[in-house]
């Protein structure tokens, strides 16, 4: 998967459970628990989807609000080797 | 003396009464067969499912032994922000009466940990990471002191309702089915001490917020209750067991229906003492 469809997969995910109504409220910068887009909960499941993508569990020291601020900050954490 | 204080007292001397060592009271085995019954099948996540019938006898067995150690590891995951909560809140004010049952509480969930940390490293050769991720508080300190309570109530409702299934099924092997069964006869006090308790500091807080917090509130334990149950669907097990595509796997064990209707039958406990104490005002969707 390249970063575009990944970037897409990422906001996908975003929209389906943060309930936000239109594609254009989701961006790669926009802040994503300031914001309370996604709430502490439902981190638990964007790390499974996220480990989906890479095809690889994450290791959980990695695991930081702050690592899931964004969907940049989210790509450049988890993705560097790219998803599978 | 108020109810909440007697209960607290009763449950003290129950606590002295059955006390024992965290190192005497297991019958640890060398080493485990992984062909046999570590889980009971039908409390195997993707029981009842396709995944599931795909699967020969021994490879259910398998993964009966990889769910056992997810299972303990969820329990020392959620023991621990346990005993974080309530080493802190011991002598904190509008606590002081129920103090002395906060040490036995402490005590008895520091061996818990022992015996699921020995099962799995033992074992299994490890503890499943948990993969909750940490954040600020997002409440207020009186939202905040229900909310440690509330959450344990609902995790130790759900692991009892396995702990009591298990500790009576003759197909487990025996040291699952002892550690499954000391966990039951301590938790039994614990569920009577924390229903009480969250009832209470409901009953004390709830007048004090206004309608958007308990709203906020309310919301944040359902999704706790449904974070809870995700847990048990652990790519990482289903990986260790030999199933091809775990993490489709575990999303489509949670979509499945049968395994919808087992986690409302094993809420049924937790979320009726919610609704009755006024706490939910619906049944969250599980």
């Amino acid at each position: 998967m390249d970063q575009a469809a990944l970037r897409q997969a990422l906001r996908q995910w975003v929209l389906a459970h943060a309930g936000t109504p239109t594609a254009e409220a989701v961006r790669d910068r926009t802040p994503l628990i300031s914001s309370r887009l996604i709430t502490s909960l439902q981190v638990l499941d964007l790390v499974l989807f996220i480990e989906e993508l890479r095809g690889a569990p994450i290791d959980v020291r990695m695991l930081r609000a702050d690592t899931f601020r964004d969907i940049d900050t989210i790509c450049a954490t988890f993705f560097a080797g790219g998803a599978r | 003396m108020d109810p909440l204080t007697e209960t607290a007292q009763r449950l003290s001397a129950l606590s002295r009464r059955h006390y024992r060592s965290a190192y005497a009271t297991v019958d640890w085995p060398l080493t485990v067969e992984q062909q046999q019954w570590f889980t009971s099948p039908e409390l195997i996540s993707i029981f009842g499912t396709p995944y599931w019938e795909s699967l020969d006898e021994p490879q259910r067995m398998r993964l009966s032994f990889w769910e056992a150690a997810n299972f303990f590891s969820i329990n020392i995951h959620g023991e621990r922000a346990l005993l974080e909560g309530l080493a802190h809140r011991l002598y904190q004010p509008g606590l002081e009466d129920v103090t002395e049952y906060l040490h036995h509480f402490l005590d008895e969930e520091n061996k818990h940990s022992v015996w699921f940390g020995t099962f799995c490293l033992r074992y299994a050769g490890r503890v499943y990471p948990d993969r909750k991720v940490p954040f600020p508080a997002a409440f207020g300190p009186t939202e905040e002191e229900f909310l440690f309570f509330a959450r344990a109530a609902v995790f130790e409702e759900i692991v009892d309702r396995h702990n009591a299934a298990m500790a009576a099924d003759e197909r487990l092997v025996p040291v699952a089915r002892q550690i499954n069964a000391l966990h039951h006869a301590d938790e039994t006090r614990h569920l009577v001490f924390g229903r009480q308790l969250v009832a209470e500091l409901w009953r004390r807080h709830r007048p004090t917020w206004s309608p958007e917090t308990v709203t906020a509130v309310r919301h944040y334990l359902a999704s706790y209750l449904v974070g809870t149950w995700r847990e048990y669907y652990n790519p990482s097990v289903y990986l260790d067991a030999g199933l091809t595509d775990p993490w489709v796997t575990a999303r489509e064990a949670w979509d499945h229906p049968v395994t919808r209707q087992h986690r409302q039958l094993f809420s049924r406990t937790c979320v009726r003492f919610l609704l009755d104490a006024g706490i939910l005002d619906e049944t969250p969707t599980l």
